[in-house]
């Protein structure tokens, strides 16, 4: 679940990026188009036009900032072009990602869906239900397409029903990120593997100094699935689980659940240790590398958001003995048949897109964790990629920790912003944990019953 | 013939979609499914007993009652001070007018700033003398009076422009016979001029009315309804149910149903305040 920290800035520009892009996509075609056609999908004439809708943004920022998520997916795309005269793939700029799912539904009332969308997991029970989507599970397949390399979790986030709908676009996990100067003027240890949940606190409230504007965590109170997903990552460390083994039942409002809040709730309310981000576009971000606070539970992709501050990256802390389980918000490219031809010439660039050449090539480029384990797991990769991205290498051994996924529902959305609320109630001090998380199991029963 | 191409705009992008918003509130459906089973008035009847919908309505209620007044009581004020005739009015009346040339997205920005609880300029001025510090957007008390002080910056000078040139309108005559009668200047702004700006004055508050009603921009960029559904109005609770699925899957019908019933609650409101206006305004001098 890739959250851009560069949301708020990004807020004017999305036409005119779109409009840009469209412009370069189509300039650097030209090129391609002259040479005679003998790609696989088309003889002579016109290429295959296809559409790609992405969330990176544009390849310069407004800040004249060289984009490099947005530069590593633009240069293979070009590199695809080059190399495929019977297929053009353009690359659309459309939205920042919280709001991917809202582009494409309205994209799709007037017929004008993509080929080819990024969008975030938990959108893929819903997008099964549009009528051209894709069903790729045959194609996966393919034993050339090599489907089982993918990670685990991701590979079942695509998948709905027994049916794959999505191939995984990114994935990510939540570990904490620390300012190694604040801890060292604080006098205080930096996190270790062996830290608990009560070291965390403690560590938390003796960075907080109201007097200086510094705190030492941070966590996104807006209750949208931002809030949500940073408590599941608790919850199931401390045992519990979101709903029971058939999804038929809320299981949060569980003593592990309790527990996991009661947390939140200690840091947030008594300690007042937490800066609660309500707003949730950027400022922990900002706050964090202007070193304000001490300490973050944030994704590999907040990293380059840190240029100021000398950090660390550690696993989670546990609850006593329990594991480190963190979460992964793998994120798809979801598929449309347009038609002509599309689909297959669709096929053949993800194929490639996602094939382990090319994911290598993007995490060097971009910073992003592999999401083929072959890729993840070759000989030299992590020192590679850690040497290029100090502490990235943490958050590619923590993908271990990854051991349970958010329930695949259609209905999903619904029941994190119910948990989200319970959450930041409680965050806020207006109701106890186990009252708030047993309203919110009364009102996730009824959703799941069908009411 | 000539109206034709104007004629056929209008009812693609006006009559169509009020006829298709009317059919899918009929229906149980989301955007994305092509699956659209019929399901009677039943979307229309849930309305009243969905507790979001009526905590939106209630907010839209206090912010309504809020923002009205204040904004229209503010502009009479302004409006007479910027009707003197002092050196650089043309400034003044520039100042109190650029608000609203702001896109409101800018306008959010800068108050996402100035009310920011820990940074802003806001809790750091009244910080100076002992007041706060106040939580604004990010406290579920604050953030619905925060959100109408926001909203009155940014609409006061539409409102005062309009009494601006109704008072021009005021004839001087009266205004100096009543003096010659030995009418005291509030007593001639009571009983003379605040009558005939009855009609600005019923112009304003059918106007704020909605608008107030139909509130979504600010809400939608800043408080994103919350915290905790303390700033969440109709209209951003309807593009919840129809662009996201927050509140249900297949909640566009549901959605599509709100906005009639929210049409009709503010054609009975505009219907009430001009049979009101009618009794108390006087529309000639």
């Amino acid at each position: 679940m890739r959250r851009t920290h560069r949301a708020k800035r990004k807020l004017v520009v999305p036409a005119v990026a779109a409009i840009a892009l469209i412009a370069v996509a189509c300039t650097s075609g030209s090129d391609s188009g002259s040479t005679s056609a003998s790609g696989s999908a088309g003889g002579s004439g016109a290429p295959i036009e296809l559409t790609m809708w992405h969330g990176y943004g544009d390849v310069i920022d407004n800040q004249g900032q060289t984009n490099y998520e947005a530069k590593s997916l633009t240069d293979l795309v070009n590199e695809f072009n080059d190399a495929n005269p019977g297929i053009h793939v353009n690359l659309v700029y459309t939205a920042v990602n919280d709001h991917a799912l809202e582009k494409l539904t309205v994209g799709m009332q007037g017929g004008q869906q993509p080929d080819i969308a990024y969008q975030y997991g938990t959108s893929i029970p819903q997008l099964s239900t549009a009528p051209s989507i894709m069903d790729l599970t045959d194609r996966v397949q393919d034993p050339s397409f090599k489907w089982d390399d993918f990670v685990q979790g991701a590979r079942d986030a695509a998948t709905f029903d027994g049916h794959v709908y999505g191939i995984p676009a990114l994935i990510d996990n939540l570990a904490i990120v620390y300012n190694k100067d604040m801890f060292a003027s604080a006098g205080i240890d930096p996190p270790t593997a062996d830290w608990t949940w009560d070291d965390f606190r403690a560590a938390a409230q003796t960075l907080t100094d109201p007097s200086k504007q510094q705190w030492g965590w941070a966590f996104p109170t807006d209750a949208t699935e931002d809030t949500v997903w940073h408590y599941d990552a608790m919850l199931w460390e401390a045992g519990g689980d979101i709903l029971n083994a058939d999804n038929t039942q809320a299981a949060f409002n569980s003593p592990a659940g309790v527990e996991a809040l009661t947390a939140l709730q200690q840091m947030a309310v008594t300690d007042k240790s937490v800066y609660l981000d309500q707003q949730n576009t950027g400022k922990t971000d900002q706050l964090f590398n202007s070193g304000n606070i001490g300490m973050l539970v944030t994704g590999p992709w907040a990293l380059s958001a840190y240029p100021d501050v000398d950090y660390g990256v550690q696993v989670m802390p546990t609850f006593g003995n329990g594991p480190h389980t963190t979460i992964a918000g793998p994120d798809m490219w979801v598929m449309f048949d347009n038609g002509d031809g599309r689909a297959d010439a669709a096929w053949q660039f993800m194929s490639w897109l996602t094939a382990a050449q090319q994911v290598k090539a993007d995490s060097m480029e971009a910073g992003h964790l592999p999401t083929r384990t072959s890729v993840g797991q070759a000989p030299g990769f992590q020192e590679a990629f850690d040497k290029k991205f100090p502490g990235e290498g943490l958050f590619v051994q923590n993908l271990e920790n990854v051991t349970k996924a958010r329930p695949v529902l259609p209905t999903y959305d619904e029941i994190s912003r119910i948990m989200g609320e319970a959450i930041v109630t409680v965050m806020l001090g207006q109701a106890e944990p186990q009252q708030a998380l047993d309203d919110a199991a009364t009102k996730v029963n009824a959703v799941l019953a069908g009411g | 013939m000539f109206v034709l191409p104007s004629v056929l705009l209008v009812a693609l992008f006006s009559i169509f979609p009020v006829v298709w918003g009317f059919v899918l509130s009929l229906q149980k459906a989301s955007l994305i499914s092509p699956n659209r089973p019929f399901v009677g008035a039943d979307n229309y009847t849930r309305i009243a007993s969905d507790p979001v919908a009526v905590k939106a309505a209630t907010n839209a209620v206090i912010y309504t009652f809020l923002f009205v007044p204040s904004s229209i009581i503010l502009a009479l004020f302004l409006a007479v001070a910027l009707n003197q005739r002092i050196r650089l009015i043309r400034f003044y009346r520039l100042a109190v007018f650029i608000p609203v040339a702001v896109s409101t997205i800018a306008t959010g920005v800068m108050f996402m700033w100035v009310f920011d609880a820990n940074f802003g300029i806001a809790n750091w001025t009244l910080g100076r003398v002992g007041l706060g510090p106040f939580g604004w957007f990010d406290s579920p008390s604050g953030a619905m009076p925060s959100l109408v002080i926001m909203t009155i910056w940014g609409w006061l000078g539409f409102d005062t422009i309009i009494y601006l040139a109704a008072l021009q309108g005021v004839p001087h005559e009266l205004a100096e016979a009543a003096a010659v009668d030995g009418a005291t200047r509030w007593s001639t702004f009571r009983t003379i001029t605040l009558p005939l700006l009855g009609p600005a004055t019923l112009l304003l508050v059918v106007w704020s009315t909605i608008s107030a009603v139909q509130l979504f921009d600010e809400v939608y960029f800043v408080t994103k309804g919350g915290p905790l559904g303390a700033t969440s109005v109709p209209v951003f609770y309807i593009y919840k149910l129809a662009f996201t699925s927050s509140y249900g899957f297949s909640a566009a019908g549901y959605a599509a149903a709100l906005a009639y019933a929210l049409f009709v609650v503010i054609l009975i409101l505009t219907l009430v305040q001009f049979w009101m206006g009618n009794r108390v305004v006087h529309y000639s001098s």
